[in-house]
């Protein structure tokens, strides 16, 4: 089986602070949706911007499809990896349809992107990965207009315009309600399958992370075992244990 | 350190500075006074009939104002893109603040003598002053604001690839644009203020008109320019305050 993203030995600390990664080694296999899960401040957030090649680990190595992330530019990196924050990173006054088309800013020139002239095909492209997440008779719409639910499709059909091979997501989808989430995270395994990317989640929800996940990774203290889901999850959301 | 400490020295300093600049000596004051009165009622009735000649001089400085604060405004944009240390090296980011640093140690009237000799006596000299003061000043606040966008948004956005000129268009720009349209708007209106004194030194607009009436301590002629001046801000407060509502209001939210 192909590996979608592998870290080996990876330890990270920002400047005079104690290590945030500890020595962390993991194979996430092509296709398989991954889902990390671990209490809050132990490190999932970190974990995933190093994954994502947005931090530089302070030793080890990364690599997403055998290709070491270390040292590539961000353009670069983008045909390999998308990475959605918790907070989604869209552009409130701008409407769904333009946050989508940045997506494609990493394949376009400065000059015509500058004047906000997209080719046809990225246009049509764009409205394609909105109307997969059920969104596109809202493109137009700005996206502080927008609910939490359409936000988060709007994201990720931003990654999916993007066509990484990984997409990264932290803490996706965990503050809209289950039913709505469920939707959501079934339809990013219809547009993952069809367009062939892995998904890397950070969650907290243990109901969340048996629907989407495939693996489930857990963190603690900055350090990784596979498949080890801590009881507090089964403790604090009995409801959706169940779910 | 208890709660109050900060604002008692800074309230004392505060006393201690007044008083060293003489606002209590009391004799000064009461003669401040009494030349207020003798000069509040030199200014009244204003002298309606200058009316056509300080409405002249007035519109050359609306169209002073607008022109500077338009071609200032373009000229800070590229130099706050670059004072902005998260999209380039602290080298050219401190270098691209040290330049608007320098523009802004000078004062909008120096500016305005600068263009005279340049550019010659007139409104243009006017223009390319409040020009230069509103790039000093535009570049510093553009460069904050641009600095403060959502570290989240840049970092997504950046991992599609975008480029540095492509995140300015469109991140960092729609991100900040409320502030960026406040910001002119300010500047604007305090061009406005700023360029009624502009004509003492030749540079066009209502200064010279000013000027001569003071010195020919023509008061009431002078109260007509100085309500005529009250007349443009209120009118700049209505046009903002319509802008804002027009174009920021739109835009909150989360």
């Amino acid at each position: 089986m192909t590996t979608a993203l592998h870290a080996e030995q990876v330890w990270f600390s920002y400047p005079r602070h104690e290590p945030v990664l500890r020595n962390v080694s993991l194979s996430i296999p092509a296709g398989k949706h991954t889902v990390i899960m671990g209490p809050s401040g132990t490190g999932k957030t970190t974990l995933l911007r190093v994954m994502a090649g947005i931090l530089t680990p302070s030793r080890g190595e990364i690599a997403v499809f055998g290709q070491p992330l270390i040292g590539r530019s961000r353009r670069e990196l983008s045909s390999l990896s998308g990475y959605i924050p918790q907070q989604l990173g869209l552009v409130r006054n701008q409407s769904a349809l333009d946050n989508v088309l940045m997506g494609a800013l990493g394949r376009l020139g400065d000059a015509k992107t500058l004047l906000a002239i997209f080719p046809r095909a990225e246009i049509d492209a764009a409205h394609a990965a909105l109307a997969m997440m059920g969104i596109d008779h809202k493109s137009n719409n700005q996206v502080f207009q927008l609910s939490g639910g359409e936000r988060q499709r709007v994201a990720i059909a931003r990654t999916l315009l993007q066509r990484p091979r990984i997409v990264i997501a932290d803490e996706f989808a965990s503050d809209l309600d289950l039913t709505l989430a469920y939707e959501i995270l079934g339809r990013i395994r219809a547009a993952a399958e069809t367009e062939n990317i892995t998904f890397i989640m950070s969650m907290h929800r243990l109901g969340l992370a048996r629907k989407f996940g495939e693996e489930v990774l857990a963190m603690k203290d900055g350090a990784i075992g596979k498949g080890y889901i801590g009881s507090e999850y089964l403790e604090t959301e009995p409801a959706e244990a169940t779910a | 350190m208890p709660k109050f400490f900060l604002p008692l020295t800074v309230g004392l300093f505060l006393l201690a500075t007044l008083a060293h600049l003489g606002l209590f000596d009391g004799e000064r004051l009461a003669r401040g006074f009494r030349n207020l009165r003798i000069l509040g009622g030199e200014m009244v009735p204003p002298d309606m009939s200058i009316l056509p000649t300080a409405g002249a001089a007035l519109w050359e400085t609306v169209e002073m104002s607008f022109a500077g604060t338009l071609l200032g405004f373009i000229a800070s944009l590229p130099l706050s893109v670059l004072g902005t240390r998260r999209l380039f090296s602290d080298w050219l980011s401190s270098f691209a603040r040290f330049i608007a640093a320098g523009i802004r140690t000078i004062p909008v009237l120096l500016w305005a003598i600068v263009f005279v000799i340049l550019v010659g006596l007139g409104p243009l000299a006017g223009t390319f002053g409040i020009a230069a003061y509103t790039v000093g000043y535009l570049a510093k606040i553009y460069a904050d604001l641009f600095e403060g966008a959502d570290p989240e948004i840049i970092e997504a956005v950046q991992s599609t690839g975008a480029s540095k000129l492509q995140l300015v268009r469109f991140v960092i720009i729609p991100e900040t644009a409320n502030a960026i349209l406040a910001q002119v708007l300010f500047m604007l209106e305090y061009n406005i203020r700023a360029s009624s004194v502009l004509g003492f030194v030749g540079a066009g607009g209502l200064g010279l008109v000013i000027q001569i009436y003071l010195q020919n301590l023509d008061y009431r002629r002078l109260a007509t320019v100085l309500l005529l001046v009250l007349v443009i801000v209120l009118m700049m407060d209505g046009i903002s305050a319509w802008l804002r509502k027009r174009f920021l209001l739109s835009t909150q939210g989360s």
